[in-house]
């Protein structure tokens, strides 16, 4: 049988017992070499990934109910081992589960529910950070290499805290500073703010991620219990779009009506006038210059990396200079060009914007209900963002919950047709300066909470220029023909801050827009009872 | 409040003394001709962004109301060193503020201070919230 020699077999069974104990670890090695990496050699995980089945409904084995597929578990040993007692709450849940799931009042859905909910979701990489940014409500997370406990006392935030490692080709992230109001799926599985999760990323090809999770909280499980779901590159997706989940409830359901003037109009419906072409801009401020001593990237651009504040002078008051009026704090002025630094409102934009100061349409300023605050505002609103340079973007995380992608590859805008609170931004290097370039905006955001106007047509470009270690000059130059009679510029210094990101649960935490709302009825009934 | 807090509170006092800021919705929401002056135990603080709120039973001729209390943005306070435990319940205030328009027991608080003199912080929507 065999044609070897007796003397050659123990070494040949030696080789193949050898091979077999390999085969395992010669495959994962096959698999390392092919793995996409960044520069620094670990497993570049940048890209666009959505997870695969249907962990978002339960976790556990499921059968098939209203809205939601039969589905086979992704929890180790197949039970989440609750104690007694919280047994019960989950069942309870369960029965409750159509108006009781917190993610059906849009709030953040914490960690690990993010991560498999059935939205993309897109990965940015650097030595120090990890970005993830989701499409679902514009949520990310900020996930730090640095090996640093946070700067901050972080407890009882919707996504937590997130410190992650490299062991080997795998990502560990461990999660911490959770609150107890989020649930793990919309099978009402829960846990109480004790929760920690550790968090397991380890890609099995270029395509293809292991996501695992150990979720351990002695207050509501027996032992700490582990799930596992595929996360899959979205090769066909060239970027992320929204799903701002409150702000499309409120537009279904009337609490957040459409300003025909402004919105992008609906299909059939007669777009808003463009008033006179916009004039040249005469005489455009100086051009401002690049520091000498800056920073820079392995590429050579100024290393922008970091937390900033601006110092917007109240712009998210007003852009253009006023004093102190009531209680609407003094602003600066912004406006750079025209040189007067008043805006070039249309005569009927200027009655809008005095109108919108009134208490009744304080109800009307979509970050009021904690919408997305678009381009610019978000950029001067009173809350500090994160820059990250990670290869071919850069992406700005805003404390109040949202982000900006900027690529930097020159691609095309998306079609007209699809319009976004963001918008769409393209970039690129001019020299030390960055250019945004940002169109495709919904016309739906307020630039601040005085209400000065931009309509669907505004067209953005923005130019950060850093002039010192820390410093950037910030400019927009806004285009918008619906309501101006020629473009403007603002100009605004960013400053970096030796801090980290903390969370804005805006939304989840609104006690204001009630008493808006009844300011609003209260105007509008009076006005009926006067007719 | 404990020693190591009061240290906070000093550096929050020069951060942000005289700052009465608001923004639109405030004038909505509150009205500049109710200023109120309440005096009242702590039975909540509720750390939250835009606004914190502090809960304070009041009591007025035998009669207790719990008053809504809308303060500055819990990331500023977090950023100043501040827990969630160190407004503990039953710590004694002096508040100063403006009344919601609807007449509810709400206010948009300009200053609280604490028995001994000492104030707390002040504001609603701070426009900088300075980080350093």
């Amino acid at each position: 049988m065999f044609p070897w020699s007796m003397k050659a077999r123990p070494a040949v069974l030696a080789i193949a017992a050898f091979a077999a104990l390999c085969q395992s670890s010669v495959a994962q090695q096959a698999q390392q070499k092919t793995l996409p990496r960044t520069k620094d050699g670990k497993p570049d995980l940048q890209g666009i990934w959505q997870a695969r089945g249907s962990a978002a409904y339960d976790l556990q084995d499921h059968a098939a109910g209203a809205g939601a597929p039969a589905g086979k578990g992704v929890v180790e040993g197949g039970a989440i081992p609750y104690l007694p007692a919280m047994a019960a709450k989950k069942q309870e849940n369960f029965k409750n589960r159509q108006t009781a799931d917190p993610l059906g009042k849009c709030f953040m859905p914490g960690v690990p529910r993010i991560m498999y909910l059935d939205h993309p979701f897109q990965i940015f990489q650097t030595p120090e950070h990890i970005a993830i940014t989701f499409e679902w409500s514009q949520v990310y997370r900020l996930l730090y290499l640095s090996g640093k406990p946070p700067l901050h006392d972080i407890a009882e935030f919707w996504m937590g805290d997130s410190r992650a490692r490299w062991e080997g080709d795998t990502l560990v992230v461990e999660v911490t500073g959770q609150n107890d109001k989020t649930w793990f799926d919309m099978a009402g599985n829960f846990h109480s703010e004790a929760l920690g999760v550790t968090e397991r990323y380890t890609p099995l090809d270029a395509d293809t991620i292991q996501y695992e999770a150990t979720m351990k909280d002695p207050k509501t499980f027996t032992k700490p219990w582990k799930i596992s779901v595929p996360l899959v590159r979205q090769k066909n997706v060239t970027r992320l779009m929204e799903y701002q989940c409150q702000a499309e409830a409120e537009e279904a359901n009337g609490a957040f009506e459409r300003d025909p003037r402004t919105w992008y109009p609906k299909p059939g419906s007669t777009p808003s006038p463009l008033g006179a072409p916009a004039a040249m801009q005469v005489g455009s401020p100086a051009v401002v210059k690049s520091g000498a001593n800056l920073h820079r990237t392995a590429d050579g651009k100024p290393d922008m990396t970091g937390l900033y504040q601006s110092n917007a002078g109240g712009a998210n008051y007003g852009l253009e200079k006023h004093g102190r009026d009531e209680f609407t704090p003094a602003t600066r002025g912004v406006v750079i060009d025209p040189a007067d630094g008043s805006l070039p409102y249309q005569a009927w934009a200027r009655a809008e914007r005095i109108n919108r100061e009134l208490p009744y349409r304080g109800y009307d300023d979509p970050t009021a209900h904690c919408f997305v605050a678009g381009v610019p505002r978000s950029m001067y609103v009173p809350s500090p963002m994160q820059i990250l340079q990670p290869p071919g973007y850069v992406v700005l995380l805003f404390e109040r919950m949202s982000w900006r992608i900027i690529p930097l590859n020159g691609r095309a805008h998306i079609p007209d047709n699809q319009r976004l609170w963001q918008g769409d931004s393209v970039g690129h290097w001019d020299g030390d300066t960055l250019v945004v370039d940002t169109t495709n905006l919904n016309g739906k955001a307020w630039l601040n909470e005085v209400g000065d106007v931009v309509s669907h047509a505004e067209h953005v470009v923005e130019r950060f220029t850093p002039t010192d270690v820390g410093k950037i000059n910030y400019r927009a130059t806004v285009t918008d023909p619906i309501v101006y009679t020629r473009p403007w510029t603002i100009e605004i210094p960013l400053s970096r801050q030796a801090d980290e990101l903390l969370e804005v649960a805006c939304h989840e935490d609104n006690g204001d827009l009630q008493n808006l709302k009844n300011v609003r009825d209260e105007y509008r009934a009076q006005q009926k009872k006067e007719k | 409040m404990r020693i190591r807090s009061m240290s906070g509170i000093l550096v929050m006092v020069t951060l942000m003394a005289g700052t009465v800021l608001a923004h639109h919705s405030f004038t909505a929401e509150f009205d500049q001709n109710k200023p109120v002056k309440l005096t009242g135990k702590v039975t909540e603080m509720k750390f939250s962004n835009p606004h914190s709120w502090i809960y304070i039973d009041v009591e007025t001729n035998g009669k207790v109301v719990n008053w809504a209390l809308e303060t500055g943005s819990a990331n500023a306070l977090i950023r100043r060193g501040w827990k969630r435990t160190d407004l503990p319940p039953g710590t004694v205030l002096v508040v100063d503020g403006w009344q919601a328009r609807n007449g509810s027991a709400t206010a948009n608080v300009s200053t609280v201070t604490f028995t001994d003199g000492k104030r707390l912080f002040a504001g609603s929507s701070n426009e900088s919230a300075p980080t350093k």
